[in-house]
């Protein structure tokens, strides 16, 4: 604690970098999860499969990941932001697929029977009805991301793993603590804005 | 020719079985009839049903609406031009219900006010007050209530023809003679072929103009109410109409009187 | 220097830079650095990286660091992929670590075969040496030194087999580590070897669970445990000066990297590396902060 209330400016800046890191690999995640998550809810046989690979790739730890993107991409922003987006995957279409799958079918067929077209039914009917599953998913894998984006300390110089792994090797054990406390700080608030989200995101 | 609905020789194959849903099916219904396809659970009226607006696609014969073949016109615009009743209803919890009876014409792209003022007649119509429904989500509505706002928005672009698929199935007894009646009277009103289907014997005397019986993917008879006692074309029809036995006769079209005060 | 009076101290550019410098820290593709600083994993490699990254960024640079990599070869890779633009690297161990070649004393010497040669085949530039020697080197604490008489390396060749080494797995394997003194000195077959993090090394000297530890002749402990350093008598290790090492494309862009880090090079001496190594790793201050005073009071004798 005395190390945050001591350097206030560079625990800001290094949390200010974790938060652009998860930012940044979220946005590209959704990116793919989306298209991905829709895929596998319209091909219910295929959908196992899908998310069953996904969970087994979230289980490879992540220094293993990290080792392993480091030796293809090299140090810094990249191997970190590459697994972080990777690990995002499973919750985001897990809960993508969750969302679409929750929607009430019969209103998917009157939907169709009234004549909404097949993206109109996706846009206008599905989404804002799957919007509070996802947003849910959202939140699950932020969370997880703030979690492993500490080790952006230890190959990118990225974030406030920065503080934790530095602490490491300094012995330097407030460095830590310091670290440690803004993450987890980063994480409640993170989570507390997302349900906030959610709770507005859901049908009366 | 306003929403006159022609099936030809239409057939739709189960996959994996030896049994058509469909099998050669041939019948008109004629511009402003209401027609009941009348049939045990599993005969495929269900199916057939939801050939007219290309949600289930045909094996074989054709389907015509306002004497164009349905597979030569574009679904979605073809949907927008015909209603569509379920019996779950299907309405959008997270839209008013106002959004939810303003669906296809807003697809239409019909202008706001046009709109609101079609929303506002269509809730008179159906019998609910404009200024106390308009504003309300579905989770705020009765069954019977639900299902008259699943009707309105079904007719809101003033289509030819109306499909209503078990509709009235999951209200209780009380509410459903109430909404028969308006049916009825709604349907006179605008015209509107409609295509009504149902597992009730009651329900199809009471609403049809004609009666089309199905079992097992065939059509058994296809006659006006009282000719299917009078000379019910199988032992099928025989059995279901109870042919013969006249207290069910009189119970059949005194309850078609009711409903429709006084003729047939 | 207290922590809080350093805080305090923080200069106005300083914080700017910093804030300006948070989207830096992340490496986001948007905004790029313009020179990019490693460190190895010890408290010497933090503090001098930490020093040519805020001279640098005093001279208006934006400076991203990739500080904590975890050996020689990973900051030579890096460096070869463009991970990093430059970082702190010592003669004795480009001498042997990464030309394998043998040791040399002289540190002119040394300085010219390592800059000759990375400069031939890895690109990398060898920017003006700093005075400070961190030369490898065995420590004892006073008391076994007095107990087993252990003044110089030939004292602790001789008495090896009743002594236990505390170390670090570099020293087992690198040739001038302890394999060299075996040959060179001959003997040196301790009783138990055992090898530590690099920064609990001393603790387990201190906690009398080694009577030898290998060292390195800057490192804070000595001065602030009372440590004592054997002598090399035999002049077996290698001189090892630090000096910044830079890649060519990065010298290329931004030649003005040479002008800043040369001017505060030659300013590290032995007994600032000491005294700043001693503040990190016993008064527990920030590398960051030890780097500020050092370039502030270098700021103040000009």
């Amino acid at each position: 604690m005395n190390y945050i209330l001591n350097h206030p400016l560079r625990v800001a800046a290094l949390a200010a970098g974790h938060l652009e890191l998860v930012a940044v690999a979220l946005v590209v995640a959704l990116a793919i999860a989306l298209p991905l998550g829709l895929f596998a809810a319209r091909h219910p046989r295929i959908a196992p499969w899908l998310l069953g690979t996904l969970g087994a790739i979230y289980t490879i730890p992540s220094l293993a990941l990290l080792a392993v993107l480091v030796r293809w991409v090299g140090l810094g922003f990249a191997p970190i932001f590459v697994a972080l987006v990777v690990y995002a995957q499973f919750m985001l279409t897990r809960n993508i697929v969750a969302g679409i799958a929750g929607v009430d079918q019969a209103q998917v067929d009157a939907a169709r029977g009234l004549g909404m077209s097949p993206t109109q039914v996706l846009l206008r009917v599905e989404f804002p009805q799957a919007l509070p599953v996802m947003i849910g998913g959202v939140r699950i894998a932020a969370i997880a991301m703030i979690a492993i984006a500490t080790l952006g300390g230890y190959v990118g110089g990225v974030g406030l793993g920065v503080l934790i792994f530095n602490g490491l090797t300094l012995h330097q054990p407030q460095m830590i603590v310091a670290g440690s406390l803004a993450a987890s700080a980063l994480s409640i608030v993170v989570d507390m804005l997302l349900r906030l989200g959610e709770r507005r995101a859901a049908t009366p | 020719m306003k929403g006159q609905i022609r099936y030809e020789h239409v057939t739709i194959r189960y996959p994996g079985s030896d049994r058509n849903a469909v099998d050669d099916v041939s019948f008109e219904c004629g511009s402003g009839e209401l027609v009941v396809l009348l049939g045990p659970s599993g005969c495929g009226k269900s199916t057939l049903l939801r050939t007219v607006n290309r949600l289930v696609p045909l094996d074989a014969g054709h389907v015509f609406v306002d004497g164009a073949d349905v597979t030569q016109r574009d679904a979605v615009e073809l949907r927008r031009s015909i209603g569509y009743v379920i019996q779950a209803i299907g309405l959008f919890p997270h839209m008013t219900v106002a959004q939810n009876v303003a669906v296809v014409p807003s697809l239409l792209g019909w202008d706001r006010q046009a709109i609101a003022r079609r929303v506002d007649d269509l809730l008179r119509l159906v019998g609910l007050d404009p200024d106390s429904y308009r504003t309300r989500r579905p989770s705020q509505l009765s069954g019977g209530e639900a299902q008259r706002i699943g009707v309105a928005r079904a007719i809101a672009a003033r289509p030819h023809a109306l499909l209503m698929d078990e509709p009235f199935g999951a209200v209780d007894a009380v509410v459903r003679s109430a909404l028969q009646r308006e049916l009825v009277r709604i349907v006179a009103e605008l015209e509107t072929t409609t295509l009504f289907v149902t597992h009730d014997v009651d329900e199809a005397f009471r609403l049809a103009d004609r009666i089309v019986v199905m079992r097992a993917g065939r059509l058994e008879q296809v006659a006006q109410p009282h000719e299917l006692f009078e000379h019910p074309a199988t032992a099928y029809v025989a059995e279901i109409v109870h042919a013969g036995d006249d207290v069910f006769r009189r119970y059949f079209l005194h309850g078609r009187e009711l409903l429709r005060g006084g003729s047939q | 220097m207290s922590s809080t009076s350093s805080a305090a101290a923080v200069s106005r550019a300083r914080a700017l830079a910093l804030l300006g410098a948070a989207p830096t820290f992340s490496g986001c593709a948007l905004r790029r650095a313009d020179v990019r600083v490693g460190s190895k994993n010890f408290t010497e490699s933090f503090v001098i990286a930490e020093i040519y990254a805020q001279a640098l960024e005093n001279a208006g640079m934006r400076v991203a660091r990739l500080f904590n990599l975890g050996s020689t070869q990973i900051a030579i890779a890096a460096m070869e992929r463009g991970n990093i633009d430059c970082y702190p690297e010592y003669t004795g161990t480009a001498l042997i670590d990464v030309l394998h070649l043998g040791p040399i004393a002289d540190s002119r010497k040394a300085y010219a075969v390592v800059s000759q040669l990375f400069e031939e085949r890895y690109g990398i530039v060898w920017l003006k040496p700093s005075p400070m020697n961190d030369s490898q080197a065995l420590a004892t604490t006073r008391t076994v030194a007095a107990q087993k008489r252990l003044a110089t390396l030939s004292d602790v060749a001789i008495a090896a087999p009743s002594l236990r080494l505390a170390t670090i797995q570099e020293f087992l394997a690198r040739p001038d580590g302890l394999p060299g003194l075996q040959r060179y000195y001959g003997g040196f077959q301790f009783r138990e070897v055992r090898t530590y993090d690099i920064a609990l090394k001393y603790r387990a000297l201190l906690e009398g669970k080694a009577e030898i530890a290998s060292a390195f002749s800057t490192d804070g402990a000595i001065v602030t445990d009372s440590l004592v350093i054997l002598r090399d008598d035999r002049h077996f290790w290698s001189a090892y000066n630090v000096a910044p090492v830079v890649r060519k494309a990065a010298l290329t862009a931004r030649p003005q990297i040479a002008r800043v880090l040369n001017a505060v090079s030659p300013s590290i001496t032995d007994r600032a590396a000491q005294t700043m190594n001693a503040a990190v790793e016993n008064s527990q201050q920030d590398p960051a902060d030890v780097a500020a005073a050092f370039l502030r009071s270098m700021e103040a004798r000009r």
